[in-house]
Parts: C-alpha cells; sequence; structure tokens
C-alpha cells in the first residue's frame, strides 16, 4: 500500500493529537494562542508538501482504489487548508476572548478539514459518507461553541437535526443506488445500466437531494441561515468555504464518474436549481441587516453561480467552478476576517456594528468592500474573472437563459453588498459617533487580511496564474 | 411446500425469504399478546399499578434527572468497547498478518488511549 498517497491526511490527523496532546499538557490559565500557532505551523508544512503531490500522469490510490489522490483532489485539499489556515490566523483573538473549549476548538477545526480533505480523494460512496460525516459532527459541535450563547446552542441542535435528516437521505440513496448498480466504487456504478431502473434512480435522485441539504441550495436552505447567524463567526466563515467547497468537490465528482450516463436527467434539475438559488439567495439577502446572515443568504447564491459551470458539465465548465470556489475562498476570508474582529469588539455583527468602521479601522473597510466586491463579480476583482469564465463555459454548452438569470442576479447583488460598504463609509450623527468606539486590529488579522486582497487583486489581473494550475486540477476527467 | 418457497428464483428473490421471517416476527409477539389480553383475570390493586422497579417499592417520583455522569461513563467505555471489537479479530489472525498489523494496532491503541487520556484529565472519570 502506497502510505504517501494519504500522507495529507495521515499528516492532519497527527496535527490533531499533536494539538490534543499540547492542550492537555497547557496549564488551564494560560494562553491557548501558542496551540493556534502549532496548528498553523502545522497547517503550513502541509499546504507545501500537497504542492510536491501534484503529477502528470497517473494517480496514486489507496485501499485498492477507494481513496484517490488526483490532481483536482489535491486542488481541493490545498483549498481547504489554506482556508482553515488564514481562519485559524485570524481569529486567535476570538478564540482567545470568546470561547471556553478553546484548545477542543482547534481539535475540531482540524477534524472537520480532515474530513474535508477524505470527501475530496473519495472514489465510492461509502469513503464519502465517512469524509461527509467526520466533517459534518465536527462542525455539528463548532457551530455551538459559544457556551454561553442561546443563538449558537440553537443553531447547533438546528443543523444537528437537518443534518441528520439529509445524511439519513443520502445514506438511503447510496443504498439504493448499491441495489441497483451493485457496486459503491463510483466508475463500476458509472458502467452498470441498471441504474435507469426505478431504484436505481430514486437511488440518484436522494444522493442528489442530500448534497443540496449539504449545499444549501433553495429549496433546502432553510438551516442556513440560523445556523450561520448562530454560529461563533470563524466557524461560519468555514461553514460558507470549507464545508460548501467540499461539498461541491465531492458532488462535482459523483455526478461526472458515477451518474454520467444520467447526464441528460440531472443536466436541466441542476440548471434550475442554481437559477433558483442565484435567484432566491439574492433577493433574500436584500433584506437582511445582520452582515452574517447577510452572507448566508448570498451564499446560497454563490452556490447557484457555481452550480452554472457543473451544469455546464464540461471541462471548461469544472476549471471555471474550481476558480470560482478558490477565490471564494479568499473573498470569504477577507469579509469574515473583518466580521470577527467586529465581533470581537463590539460584540455583534449587524449592520449598526460595522457604521463608520472607515473611521474607526480604515483598512477592514477596504477589505470588507473589496472582498464583497469580489463577490459580486465587478472587475478588477478575481470575482468579475470567475463569473466571466462560469458564465462563458455555460453559455457555450447552449444555456443562454441561465447566464442571463446570473448577469442578472450579480447586478441585483451589488445593491446589498454595497449597502454595506455605504454603512461602512457614510458620515455618522453624533450619538452613532459616540457609539462608534475605535477598533484594535490585531497584527494576525492584518495579515490575514492582507492576504485575502492581494490574492482577490491578484488573481483578478492575472487569473492565468490559478487557471494554469485548474487545468492541471481536471486532467483526471479528460479520459 | 416449504422448499418450494424458499428455493431461490421460484416464487420470491433472494431476499423473500427474509420476508416472510420478518413477518413471522411481527405477527409472533401479537399473536402471544392477543390471548393473553383476552384470557387475563383483571382483579387490578394499587400494589400492582405502581411502577415496576425490580421489586423495591417506588420512593419519590419517577420522573428523576439521571446525573450526566452516568453518560460520560458510558461514553468513555465505549472507547474500551470499540478497542475490543476491533482486538479480537487481530489477535486471531495475528500470527499471519506480520509486524505492519502490530505496528497498526499500536496506532489504533495510541489514538484510543489519547482519547482516554483527554477524558481522564478533564475529569470525566471524577464523580463530582
Amino acid at each position: 500500500m502506497n502510505f504517501l498517497a494519504i500522507g495529507t491526511e495521515i499528516a492532519i490527523a497527527l496535527l490533531m493529537l499533536i494539538v490534543l496532546a499540547a492542550d492537555l499538557l497547557l496549564p488551564k490559565d494560560v494562553s491557548h494562542r501558542r496551540i493556534g500557532v502549532i496548528s498553523m505551523v502545522g497547517l503550513a508544512v502541509i499546504l507545501v508538501y500537497t504542492f510536491g503531490q501534484y503529477h502528470i500522469g497517473a494517480s496514486p490510490t489507496f485501499f485498492g482504489g477507494l481513496f484517490f489522490v488526483d490532481n483536482y483532489a489535491l486542488f481541493f485539499k490545498q483549498l481547504f487548508i489554506i482556508g482553515m489556515l488564514f481562519t485559524i490566523l485570524f481569529s486567535l483573538e476570538y478564540t482567545e476572548k470568546l470561547l471556553r473549549y478553546r484548545g477542543e476548538f482547534y481539535v475540531l477545526l482540524l477534524s472537520a478539514l480532515l474530513g474535508m480533505c477524505v470527501m475530496a480523494s473519495a472514489n465510492d460512496f461509502i469513503t464519502t459518507f465517512v469524509g461527509l460525516e467526520l466533517m459534518t459532527v465536527s462542525f455539528y459541535i463548532l457551530v455551538g461553541a459559544r457556551m454561553t450563547s442561546e443563538d449558537s446552542s440553537e443553531a447547533a441542535v438546528k443543523y444537528l437535526i437537518v443534518g441528520a435528516a439529509s445524511t439519513a437521505v443520502m445514506l438511503y440513496g447510496m443504498s439504493l443506488v448499491y441495489g441497483a448498480a451493485g457496486s459503491l466504487v463510483f466508475s463500476e456504478v458509472c458502467r452498470n445500466i441498471h441504474l435507469f431502473y426505478a431504484a436505481g434512480l430514486a437511488g440518484v435522485i436522494m444522493v442528489i437531494i442530500g448534497f443540496f441539504f449539504k449545499l444549501s441550495v433553495i429549496p433546502f436552505h432553510m438551516w442556513a441561515p440560523d445556523v450561520y447567524q448562530g454560529a461563533p463567526t470563524p466557524v461560519t466563515a468555514l461553514l460558507a468555504m470549507g464545508s460548501k467547497a467540499a461539498g461541491i468537490a465531492v458532488f462535482m465528482r459523483i455526478l461526472y464518474t458515477a451518474f454520467p450516463i444520467l447526464g441528460n436527467f440531472w443536466l436541466p434539475l441542476l440548471a434550475g436549481f442554481a437559477a433558483l438559488c442565484m435567484i432566491g439567495g439574492n433577493i433574500m439577502a436584500i433584506r437582511q441587516t445582520d452582515i452574517k446572515r447577510m452572507l448566508a443568504y448570498s451564499s446560497i447564491a454563490q452556490a447557484g453561480y457555481m452550480m452554472v459551470g457543473m451544469a455546464a458539465a464540461d471541462l471548461a465548465g469544472m476549471k471555471a467552478v474550481l476558480f470560482y470556489a478558490m477565490l471564494y475562498v479568499f473573498a470569504n476570508l477577507g469579509a469574515f476576517a473583518v466580521l470577527t474582529v467586529i465581533d470581537t469588539e463590539r460584540g455583534g455583527t449587524s449592520r449598526r456594528d460595522i457604521t463608520g468602521l472607515a473611521q474607526a479601522a480604515p483598512l477592514l473597510a477596504a477589505v470588507m468592500t473589496i472582498s464583497l466586491l469580489s463577490m459580486a463579480g465587478i472587475p478588477p476583482t478575481a470575482g468579475f474573472a470567475g463569473k466571466l469564465y462560469l458564465f462563458t463555459a455555460v453559455v457555450e454548452r447552449g444555456y443562454l437563459w441561465l447566464a442571463f438569470v446570473g448577469f442578472v442576479m450579480s447586478m441585483i447583488s451589488v445593491y446589498y453588498y454595497l449597502m454595506v460598504a455605504k454603512a461602512m463609509y457614510r458620515d455618522l450623527t453624533p450619538e452613532e459617533a459616540e457609539y462608534a468606539a475605535p477598533v484594535y486590529v490585531p497584527l494576525t488579522v492584518r495579515a490575514a487580511v492582507l492576504v485575502s486582497v492581494f490574492a482577490t487583486l491578484g488573481l483578478g489581473i492575472c487569473p492565468e496564474w490559478l487557471a494554469s494550475l485548474t487545468n492541471a486540477a481536471v486532467q483526471t476527467f479528460m479520459r | 411446500m416449504q422448499v418450494i418457497i424458499f428455493r431461490k428464483g421460484i416464487f420470491m428473490g433472494d431476499f423473500g425469504g427474509l420476508g416472510i421471517f420478518f413477518a413471522i416476527a411481527l405477527i409472533f409477539p401479537v399473536m402471544a399478546l392477543i390471548p393473553a389480553f383476552l384470557l387475563q383475570p383483571r382483579q387490578p390493586t394499587k400494589e400492582k399499578g405502581i411502577p415496576y422497579e425490580c421489586g423495591v417499592d417506588t420512593v419519590g417520583k419517577t420522573y428523576v434527572q439521571y446525573r450526566i455522569g452516568y453518560f460520560l461513563y458510558a461514553l468513555i467505555f465505549v472507547v474500551f468497547d470499540i478497542e475490543t471489537v476491533f482486538l479480537y479479530p487481530w489477535a486471531v489472525r495475528f500470527g499471519q498478518l506480520g509486524l505492519f498489523a502490530l505496528l497498526e494496532m499500536f496506532v489504533f491503541v495510541g489514538i484510543l488511549a489519547m482519547g482516554l487520556w483527554y477524558a481522564w484529565k478533564k475529569g470525566a472519570l471524577s464523580w463530582k
């Protein structure tokens, strides 16, 4: 067995144990920041290691092909690790101040990361399921990590119940697919024509619905706003970028390698739900006053954009999805780093809390604006390049109407993104000026937001860098 | 008759036998309970009506909160449970599996021990 193939996963598991041991050995009343630093250093080393795993030619496998380490999986693993690394970086202060179980917080973050990495590499339904559960169970606990907050507990319970229900649906679907196809390995399922029978089709639909729940696709999105709002801000960031990207990674692999023969059936379905997501997410986001809740609805719309690329169902579409997922991570890092600071300093993330941020912390206000503009797709941010790739891919496949919906909805989204910018930059009334306390921005947060802004603008100006990486990533599917 | 029903692929598919078994499993308890319900003499007394607590008289209310400690102990017990479940098959085949499996088992037990250490250190084993 080729243990190097699962080197990333072993390293993350090891790091998790080291962090757990460090937490146990550290006296109780000491700052836990050093535990965060240990996990960041570990993640940085692992990130560098994953670059060495890119390859041309046959991809290494493990467990007799159940675990597949191709460039596609590597790309997503790097995305998760980058997201996790910078989330820990900007939330050191938050964790120290607001959370009771600080050591466990880092351990659970790493276990969620491990789950995501397993999902990205999964090449059969059981491995997918194990990775998915490892990730979601960690998130159930992380969402409820603010022990004193009722919102946080409510969010955790809600997430647990909805998550368990969707898992049950997906697992039942998988069992039906197994019954119809006689195998759980994606390539074997693909070869089996029996999927066209009723039970197989029902299984496929249930698997797809399960993923729609996890990706909070409208109409399966009811849990997302409450959970995003109640969760600790760094966890919300990870739910929006990590959990969603992991879902998309494995969903795309399943659709293209296990169910390609049913393409005529799921392509219109995907296009329809993508349109529903873009329209619903953007329109419902307009009325939100809490920024976290607004970003929850916006993330529903973003999932819709990525599904547009999936509906294109060709290499160009896949590349666009990968590109978009990565730039979405950087945009999210910027926005949530700012929100985390606001949450730590002012104890909330409503629009009132960010009023006048341009005077209190000009850097944060600028970063927030750039990140939100990237989500809206305004040049010269990376969001523009990402949407250009997505919509070009889908128009070439003949879904002109879908691209049109995307354009219109992107324009609508600019409105509510700019409402946030307006709140930050407008002049304050005298009583507001009294309320607007200065905001302390730690050095770690500065570093995190600068990286996110450079990445967002850099990828907007020179998208070729990332595009060449996505080219390498989709090679697996060029068979 | 029986032979024909249970022979594969004549009356039913592979899982037909299982279906019959399931049906019998459903019918059997009902068949046992209904005659008892119809035939039993009913002479209720106060003594008979109280909740059954292993033959001891109930003290206080029946709905009481259990200490969380019980559940923590149960969870920690699961650690050892899992350990045993995987150690048994490993021990049976230990000779053929060789050095690799030995190291593998050390890794496995090490991770579980880590969990126990965590629980111990966090005070899950002390009865507060």
